[in-house]
């Protein structure tokens, strides 16, 4: 089971990070092309190069995918920041089962924005004539959501697992101390 | 409850959540969602809000200059950039007192030129000086306070990632705050520099030297750090000149250190695949701050703090200088607790209004970015001063046979000149402006 | 007090049509109902999210009164979209448009595009024109130009007369046209003040008696928060809403072009205005927009004549 949800995780951040790389690359042959228009119609006597038409529509499509696939990688190997100062003087078993409690919160927040997530996806789709689209390239904004929001179900996949796994290590406290 | 009181007990709600560890992020969210509940009286309002609010954030073409700095400066580590720039350094300073040292904290200015994060810099360059530091007889906790502070110049220095945080928020030039960040940075280098001077001399015994390198291995040296150079000069002045926009120059940045770490022949598919996953786990990080802070805010703004807040403070007749020191303070000891980008995100909506419509004889840009790069350098102190300072623990966790509370007792000398440093800055605000 | 509205939008408070036409509303509001009703005003997107989102907002009662840009939403207001078209205009002023505009509204949009929301006033702003750092006189002019265009249609437009058209926000346009990003922007005199844009251009193409194009905005309001109000409060809302209102907006609209417009003859810039053989050139030029939009619409035809009589009409 566990090795089911690092590999989800760790597939889920090399998509975003190969999506990551896609949007640098667009962008930069977008300035190049920009940078470049003029030369080439001097060149060839034609606007052969030019901005990547819908660039930033693009990036940012991408970018929202990315990131909610970035999510869990992230909560697995307990990255997201704390402030731990205050609590480390407690007794162990005291921090496992705050750690416990936030894990489950937080995966109640993940599934959350997941369901809401959803919801926005859903108020995209086609509504009788008309459908909201990009300004340049004019694709229906609810395909970029959609991605997101495939991303999203396994961030609270993820999520799920990782509470589950905190308050089976508090309930079964530390094997050293017995605690 | 009014509204306003609602606003004002989320703060103590809020900073108790953080303090019993909860993820910074989670503990915004949760304020935020419960304060639009409590205030409207309906689920509703956060739950519409969350419909587009993931989305939007997430897709946002300002904040995707943050991932691709983080690669940029994964990128950068992997192909030797790091080590490249510490020997060039360690030659030229090695042999003085305290040299080493310095030519750390050196090292790391030049590698916050191509890098916009303090964490990633302090960690990168942990890696390569922390043992050189040790080999050349540093103690352990003077050793590990040089690099947590020198970690700091990652962000002082642009590119960085807060300060286009705080050019988000505040509508401001990122291009500008970039520029005005140069001279400011520098100092910063050079105040940790006299701090490691001073320190030597004080603790003779806690630092060490190396036998002098020769010239001719000075200057191959300071050959190889080229790309250093080059990237910082098409980074930042290709977004100074105009040639991109900044999410443009980041992805410019990006690519152009995977490519000087391809042709290095280190960029191995496992290190480009670890380099993406740490670029995702910081990445994720960031963002799921800035999409409670974003929740919170609204809630905030909902509830007219910022608001009541800048009347408040109009109404009691507080000279701006006043006004501008008790924020700066109020940072100061928050960041003794608070990480540098939450802070940045709380506060910044409710002060920036405030400091606007204070009069410190400069025009609104110029105060709002005077402001920015006075609010960079204090939350950034926030990464080096105990208890919670970020950079000290992951310097810390490089060399865990080294006390913490040595790391914390050496790290207050840097403290000191980062105080000195904003207190000048502060009082002459033609340093920070004059190159723009 | 009894009921309190908040009002959200995404320009800073200190702009022209938070500070002429919405806080005016709001205040009429406000004295009308003797106090009963409040409106809390949150500008610059204070409440959260995007601009493209203000409608949604409107609409599940995140906030209970917006006012937006309906083109940041392309394709969800069709309608709106007509009075964009280029030289849909003709000699109507701002006015005029939005006067046709609201009954175009009231006939086709408050059951259809606009059935989720209690409608407060549609207008359009005064004539956008070209500001460049080279003059634009022919539409030859244009070639390889890297320009912001505001809308939907304009940026077909200007693709098709051989512009190179840039997609971004509006706060990004003076950065990106002092660092040369883009060249030249399209809009309205009222926003260029704001955008120090005199400063940073030193050419404007007007096209005489004619409008090149203009933006539809929405000042809409949450059904809810209407229907929930006593009948003497919505009554208020009422007088104060509706086709004299989004024509005192219109006309409010054109008037603040005049001091930016100044400003830029203050600066000494370059003001071409173009010859009605001109003109026609680029309303040649620009046909095949309008026909697209047409092509792409049911009754399309229809519902540009009908927009057309109702903007000859009201000009008159
Ligand atoms: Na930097
Ligand atoms: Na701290």
């Amino acid at each position: 089971m566990r090795r089911a949800v690092e590999g989800l995780a760790l597939a889920l951040a090399l998509a975003g990070g190969a999506v990551l790389l896609a949007l640098i690359a667009l962008v930069v042959s977008s300035v190049a092309g920009r940078e470049l228009a003029e030369a080439s119609r001097t060149l060839f006597g034609a606007r052969v190069l030019g901005q990547v038409p819908g660039d930033y529509e693009l990036l940012e499509a991408g970018a929202a995918f990315a990131i909610f696939a970035f999510l869990p990688i992230c909560q697995l190997r307990g990255g997201h920041a704390t402030v731990d100062v205050f609590t480390s003087r407690l007794p162990p078993a005291a921090q496992r089962w705050l750690a416990a409690f936030w894990e489950v919160t937080l995966a109640g927040a993940i599934v959350l924005i997941t369901w809401r997530l959803w919801e926005g996806t859903a108020g995209k789709l086609p509504r009788g004539a008309w459908v909201e689209t990009t300004f340049i390239l004019q694709f229906p904004v609810w395909w970029a959501y959609a991605a997101a929001f495939a991303a999203a179900c396994g961030a609270s996949l993820v999520a799920l697992w990782c509470a589950g796994a905190r308050v089976a290590d508090a309930a079964a406290g530390d094997p050293a101390t017995g605690s | 409850m009014s509204d306003l009181a609602l606003g004002f007990w989320s703060f103590p709600v809020l900073l108790l959540m953080i303090f019993l560890r909860a993820p910074i992020g989670l503990a915004m969210l949760l304020c935020g969602t419960i304060g639009l509940w409590l205030a409207t009286g309906s689920p509703a309002m956060f739950l519409n809000r969350l419909k587009t609010e993931g989305y939007t954030t997430f897709a946002s073409t300002s904040y995707s200059i943050i991932p691709m700095f983080l690669l940029m400066g994964q990128f950068a580590a992997l192909s030797g950039m790091s080590g490249a720039l510490f020997r060039a350094a360690e030659s030229w300073l090695g042999h003085r007192r305290g040299g080493v040292a310095m030519a750390a904290v050196g090292a790391c200015a030049g590698f916050g030129a191509i890098c916009g994060s303090s964490l990633a810099t302090a960690a990168t360059m942990g890696k390569v000086a922390l043992p050189e530091l040790r080999r050349a007889g540093y103690e352990g906790g003077f050793s590990q306070a040089v690099l947590a502070a020198g970690g700091t110049l990652g962000i002082l220095i642009p590119p960085s990632v807060i300060l286009v945080i705080y050019a988000i928020l505040t509508e401001q030039n990122i291009a500008l705050l970039f520029t005005a960040a140069i001279v400011p940075g520098i100092l910063a280098a050079l105040g940790y520099m006299a701090a490691i001077a001073l320190y030597a001399r004080r603790h003779p015994e806690r630092a060490g030297t190396m036998p002098p390198a020769p010239m001719a291995e000075r200057w191959a040296a300071m050959a190889r750090v080229w790309p250093v150079v080059l990237v910082f000069a098409l980074v930042v002045g290709g977004i100074w000149r105009g040639w991109f926009t900044p999410t443009e120059g980041a992805a410019v940045g990006a690519a152009g250190t995977g490519l000087i770490a391809l042709v290095s022949g280190r960029l191995t598919w496992r290190l480009l695949g670890e380099a993406l996953v740490a670029t995702a786990v910081s990445t994720a990080m960031i963002y799921f701050i800035i999409l409670g802070a974003g929740i919170y805010n609204g809630f905030l703004a909902l509830s007219q703090v910022p608001q009541e807040l800048a009347a408040w403070v109009g109404a009691q007749g507080l000279g701006p200088w006043v006004v501008l020191a008790l924020i700066l303070l109020f940072y100061l000891v928050f960041g003794c607790l608070m990480d540098s980008l939450s802070m940045i995100l709380l506060t910044i909506p409710i002060f920036f209004p405030l400091v606007q419509s204070l009069d410190f004889g400069l025009t609104p840009d110029q105060t709002a970015i005077w402001f920015g790069i006075l609010v960079l350098i204090v939350v950034e102190v926030g990464l080096i001063t105990p208890p919670v300072g970020m950079n000290l623990f992951v310097i810390n966790a490089m060399d865990r046979a080294t006390p913490m509370t040595r790391t914390y007792g050496a790290v207050l000398w840097f403290v000191g000149t980062d105080i000195a440093r904003v207190a000048i800055l502060a009082a002459f605000p033609a340093i920070t402006l004059f190159l723009i | 007090q009894e009921v309190t509205l908040r009002m959200h939008q995404f320009l800073p408070a200190q702009a022209n049509v938070p500070t002429n036409i919405l806080d005016v509303w709001a205040d009429r509001v406000e004295e009308d109902s003797g106090g009963r009703i409040e409106v809390q005003r949150f500008p610059a997107m204070q409440l959260g999210g995007t601009p493209p989102e203000l409608y949604d907002q409107a609409v599940d009662g995140t906030a209970d009164v917006i006012w937006t840009v309906a083109g940041y939403t392309p394709g969800r207001f069709p309608t709106a979209e007509i009075f964009e078209l280029p030289f849909i205009a003709g000699e109507a002023d701002a006015e005029a448009m939005s006067r046709a505009y609201w009954t175009m509204g009231e006939r086709h949009m408050f059951d259809g595009e606009l059935s989720d929301v209690h409608p407060l006033g549609l207008w359009v702003h005064g004539p956008g024109l070209i500001h460049a750092d080279r003059p634009i006189e022919a539409v030859s002019d244009l070639e390889g130009l890297k320009l912001r265009a505001p809308t939907r249609t304009t940026t077909t437009l200007f693709e098709n007369l051989g512009a190179a058209p840039v997609g971004m926000p509006v706060p990004q346009v003076p950065e990106a046209l002092s660092r040369g990003v883009i060249e030249g922007a399209v809009i309205p005199w009222e926003v260029t003040g704001a955008l120090r844009l005199p400063e940073l251009v030193g050419n404007h193409t007007e096209f005489g008696d004619q409008t090149l194009y203009t933006t539809a905005f929405l000042f809409v309001m949450n059904e809810d928060a209407y229907e929930a109000l006593p009948e003497d409060l919505q009554a208020v809302i009422d007088e104060n809403s509706g086709l004299e209102f989004s024509a005192f907006a219109g006309a409010q609209m054109a008037e603040d072009d005049g001091p930016a417009r100044q400003a830029a003859v203050d600066a000494g810039n370059n003001i071409v205005t173009l010859t009605p053989e001109q003109v026609a050139e680029w309303q040649a030029a620009a046909q095949p927009v309008t026909d697209a939009w047409i092509e792409g619409n049911a009754d399309g035809r229809a519902l540009v004549d009908e927009a057309r009589a109702l903007i000859e009409e009201n000009a008159m």
